[in-house]
């Protein structure tokens, strides 16, 4: 009885079980559902995957969005479409047998995302972390004509002056004193070897040096100040790679370096010996080089991080350098001057960073630099020294996705000492031995906010504090830049800023105290950025305030002249516009790269002892870069040429009358073989041309003293015409085949 | 009653391996078609497929595995940039998903990681090299002291190698060796058991035969 009950009761449970088995069976019953995907415009979405909620059943849309798939479900379940360029969609179903036609709309917000809305106006950054970069550090070293100068590649962008006879970036009406150089944020104050006058060096950075290079043509960022019109920013590279070797030698000089890696830190070191003979053998100069430059140096680059988000890094860089050269005396034009440089150079630099818990993050570093210069002017001593420390803390606090707040302080001292033979008063021929100098202390203090409330409007306002100790002086100095994007490629955004800078050094060292110099920018840019090309149009207004301005009654055009017992102030005023087009391809052709970039400016000021507010000198109305970049896979070979062109400048005679220069013309060509020796030896042998076609090109004029009569009017030449310049770089890409 | 117990108890028994055995079969099947097909749409089709496995069994580490690998194999055929990081996003996170389940990196993981890294490179070779180029030995490093007899990660050097240009210290010749230090290694993988990572054989023995091949010296 007790086993029937059993039996019974097993029975049950297999009716129960059966039944189950059958229910489930019954719900094989297989529905096809069906419909299509589009997204908040209509448009087809290819690609989607369509599923149900919680189950292996779904699809994959097909290129017209429509989808089609069978599933055993019943009842009420949720339609789900996902695909990586959008927003996930869904829909409730309540299942009863076949659908179609269901109607799935996505939105495009991931889209967005991929291209966020970037504040550009008057900023290019090149960097090798972010992909939305306009150059990145192997383009610079490809560009022909720049000689891998970092500072000089800059040209080729719109909004600087093509410049032969003076060192720096003059930048949208301003000369190279309104623009700074900095590396992770410290000031650099020598960032060009020293060379004689009307003849330009090369920048101190080569281009594989730094992770990131970020040039701003205005309206840039409250963390800086003490510069008119730009700022230059380098950022230095964190953990070397691998460790490696790596060697040179060209017409310039000989080098080699080499880096290990560990764990968590890496050195670099590395040395350099220079000798321009050979560049300057082949080459017919314009000047007569009795001295060839000759010099040498040696860097060091260690990165420590001591966690996953810090790091520690510490760089010093220097060099000693030598040349003579007969140049155009600046005091008596037409007589040459023996000009001798010796330079010693040292640049140091300790930074921390680091992230808290991806919500806070520390920024401080230190830096020292020391700058010697025992020239002469024919027998004449100039023997200056700068010496500059500076510190700088920055905090940066990311409270949500879209909002950060950085506040910071940088405190820089530095002191110019000079002991030269300089002209008195206005006479060209009578000379005394000066010492001048002197000590400033500057402090800042600055605090920017990134807030983007929607994903197309990011806004970044900012407040920065300055106070010089020297001037007794403070400034307020607003900021503020703001992107709007207007579709899924295009962008409009707008700066404005007001910048303060100390008076040139020059006035300061002659004992002058005036009051800040002062810039005020607007900018506005838009930006279209689709499938690598890229095209953009900026156009700027500034307005100069308080130059510094020598109150004479005659126009001395030496640069050189002589500051004693004038009248200076900050009388001096003027005004910038202009307009500028950067278009950049590099995708319609394969291994094709290509840009150009124009500007138009529209300058006017009074400064220095200029008699009348005019165009200064060292302005050219129009600016033109052709860039081409071409590399033949089966070559091997890499060909970019770059071809130049400004209009005619200004020039101004002691009685104040203009010409104008001619045209300035320059085609540069740089050819690079690359090849790998015994499957380590990564080796690029290169051949750059400069000037191929011979322009004779003129900077400006120089103009005899102009107490005697008649005037004589020199033309300021580059120090040659057609150049050529060849070497050959290798470095060790593995120490090893330990791989196998 | 004792024998309704045990009745229950095995029925319970058979419908939890029942789905432990339809995770491993379903993934299997789903992952070894995926393998078979070179088109892309139906490669696309079957890792949408795998990702509807890794949402339904979301505590299988294995799930999140292939559907990243797939995402990152899926990238590898798609035109469209955006769409190509799109699909790596999608394999990192999954990446993340089965390294939080494991709660640690093992061998296979680490050759994920470093496909991954790779699969990121491809999208743009020439500005992407240097940071992901170093991702991806660094991963594989990691990968080879947990394990140096895993044939995937010669297999992903030699693709690396063969991809790179001869100018660099790639092509055809250089990528030869990790080709062949990784097909015996392949041969000794029983290729039938999913929770062990056997992917990569016939694609080896493919680039293999193009380093050999009649045009190998020509490139």
């Amino acid at each position: 009885m007790k086993q029937t009950l059993h039996i019974l009761k097993a029975k049950k449970v297999l009716i129960t079980l059966g039944l189950l088995l059958s229910g489930s069976i019954a719900a094989w019953a297989q529905a096809t559902i069906s419909g299509k995907v589009v997204d908040d415009k209509g448009k087809a979405v290819a690609g989607a995957s369509v599923y149900l909620d919680s189950t292996l059943d779904g699809g994959t849309a097909d290129t017209a969005g429509n989808f089609k798939f069978t599933t055993t479900e019943t009842g009420f379940k949720t339609i789900i479409a996902t695909e990586v360029g959008h927003e996930n969609g869904g829909l409730p179903l309540d299942i009863k047998g076949d659908m179609s036609g269901l109607l799935i709309k996505l939105k495009s917000e991931k889209t967005h995302k991929l291209n966020d809305v970037v504040i550009t106006a008057g900023s290019f950054d090149a960097s090798n972390d972010k992909d939305k970069t306009v150059l990145k550090p192997m383009d610079i070293v490809t560009t022909a004509g720049t000689q891998a100068d970092v500072v000089k590649s800059m040209e080729t962008l719109p909004g600087t002056q093509k410049q032969g006879a003076e060192n720096g970036l003059f930048v949208r009406g301003g000369d190279a004193s309104e623009a700074a150089i900095l590396v992770d944020g410290m000031v650099v104050q020598n960032a060009f070897f020293s060379g004689p006058p009307g003849v330009t060096t090369r920048s101190r950075f080569g281009a594989f040096q730094y992770k990131g290079v970020s040039f701003s043509s205005g309206g840039y960022s409250a963390r800086y100040g003490q510069a008119l019109s730009s700022v230059l920013e380098l950022n230095s590279l964190d953990l070397a790679d691998k460790s490696t070797i790596n060697m040179g030698i060209n017409m310039a000089g000989v080098y080699a370096s080499g880096t290990k890696l560990w764990k968590n830190s890496s050195l670099d070191i590395g040395a350099n010996y220079n000798n321009l003979s050979p560049f300057y053998g082949i080459a017919n100069t314009n000047y007569k080089f009795y001295d060839v430059p000759v010099g040498g140096g040696g860097n060091m680059h260690y990165a420590w991080k001591p966690n996953k988000d810090g790091i520690l890094k510490v760089a010093v860089n220097g060099t000693y350098f030598s040349s003579g050269i007969a140049v155009p005396s600046p005091f008596q034009p037409d007589t040459d001057l023996n000009y001798v440089t010796k330079n010693t150079d040292i640049f140091s630099e300790v930074s921390y960073r680091q992230m808290f818990k991806n919500k806070f993050s520390l920024y401080t570093a230190a830096s020292y630099s020391y700058d010697y210069n025992d020239n002469k002017w024919g027998s004449l001593p100039f023997k200056e020294t700068d010496q500059r420390a500076q510190y700088r803390l920055e905090g940066k606090w990311y409270a949500t996705t879209r909002f950060s707040l950085l506040a910071g302080t940088d405190i820089q001292h530095y002191s110019i000492d000079r002991d030269a033979w300089l002209p008195q008063g206005n006479s060209v021929d009578t000379f005394n031995r000066y010492k001048q100098n002197f000590t400033e202390t500057q402090l800042a203090g600055f605090v920017e906010a990134d807030w983007t409330p929607v994903y197309w409007l990011a806004v970044r306002p900012g407040l920065r504090y300055e106070h010089s100790e020297l001037l007794n002086k403070d400034g307020i100095a607003p900021r503020m830049s703001l992107a709007i994007k207007t579709s899924d490629n295009s962008q409009v955004s707008l700066a404005y800023g007001i910048f303060y800078q100390n008076p040139d050094d020059n006035y300061l060292l002659y004992g002058y105290r005036p009051d800040f110099q002062q810039a005020v920018h607007y900018i506005a840019n838009w930006q279209l950025n689709k499938n690598d090309r890229t095209l953009r149009i900026e156009g700027y207004y500034k307005t100069y305030n308080d130059l510094v301005r020598e109150r004479t009654t005659t126009y001395d055009p030496n640069p050189y002249h002589s500051l004693y017992g004038l009248n200076v102030d900050n009388s001096g005023y003027g005004y910038a516009t202009g307009a500028e087009l950067f278009w950049r391809d590099k995708k319609s052709i394969k291994n094709f790269d290509y840009w150009v970039s124009y500007s138009y400016i529209d300058t006017r000021r009074l400064y220095k002892n200029y008699q009348s507010e005019i165009t200064p000198d060292f302005i050219a109305n129009h600016n033109l870069n052709l860039v081409a970049k071409y590399f033949i896979d089966k070559w091997q070979t890499n060909i970019s040429a770059t071809y130049s062109y400004a209009s005619g400048r200004p020039s101004y005679a002691p009685d104040w009358n203009s010409v104008t220069t001619p045209d300035y013309n320059n085609l540069a060509l740089t050819i690079a073989y690359l090849h790998t020796f015994g499957g380590k030896w990564f080796t690029v042998f290169y051949l750059g041309m400069d000037n191929l076609t011979n322009a004779h090109n003129i900077f400006g004029y120089r103009y005899s003293d102009a107490n005697g009569s008649p005037v004589v009017r020199t033309p300021i030449l580059p120090p040659l015409y057609r150049s050529i310049f060849f070497g050959v770089n290798m470095s060790l890409t593995q120490f090893s085949k330990d791989e196998l | 009653m004792k024998g309704l117990i045990l009745l229950f108890s095995a029925i319970a028994f058979a419908v939890a391996t029942c789905t432990a055995q339809d995770f491993k079969s379903t993934l299997q099947k789903t992952f070894d078609a995926f393998e078979n097909t070179q088109d892309q749409q139906q490669k696309a089709d079957l890792s949408n497929k795998l990702g509807l496995i890794s949402k339904k069994w979301s505590n299988e580490w294995l799930a999140h595995y292939y559907y990243s690998f797939s995402q990152a194999a899926v990238s590898y055929g798609e035109k469209d940039e955006a769409k190509r990081d799109a699909y790596v996003d999608e394999a990192e996170k999954e990446y993340d998903e089965a390294k939080s389940i494991l709660g640690k990196d093992n061998d296979e993981t680490y050759v994920l990681a470093a496909m991954i890294a790779n699969a990121r490179l491809a999208v743009k070779p020439q500005s992407r090299w240097q940071k992901y180029g170093k991702l991806f030995s660094e991963d594989l490093g990691k990968a080879k002291e947990m394990n140096p007899n895993n044939p995937r990660m010669y297999y992903l050097q030699g693709v690396s190698k063969f991809h790179t240009p001869k100018m660099f210290g790639g092509g055809k010749k250089a990528a030869l060796p990790y080709f062949e230090k990784a097909e015996p290694l392949f041969a000794a993988e029983n290729s039938t058991d999913i929770t062990k990572p056997y992917w990569g054989k016939n694609e080896n023995a493919y680039f293999m035969g193009q380093c050999k091949g009649d045009n190998a010296d020509k490139e």
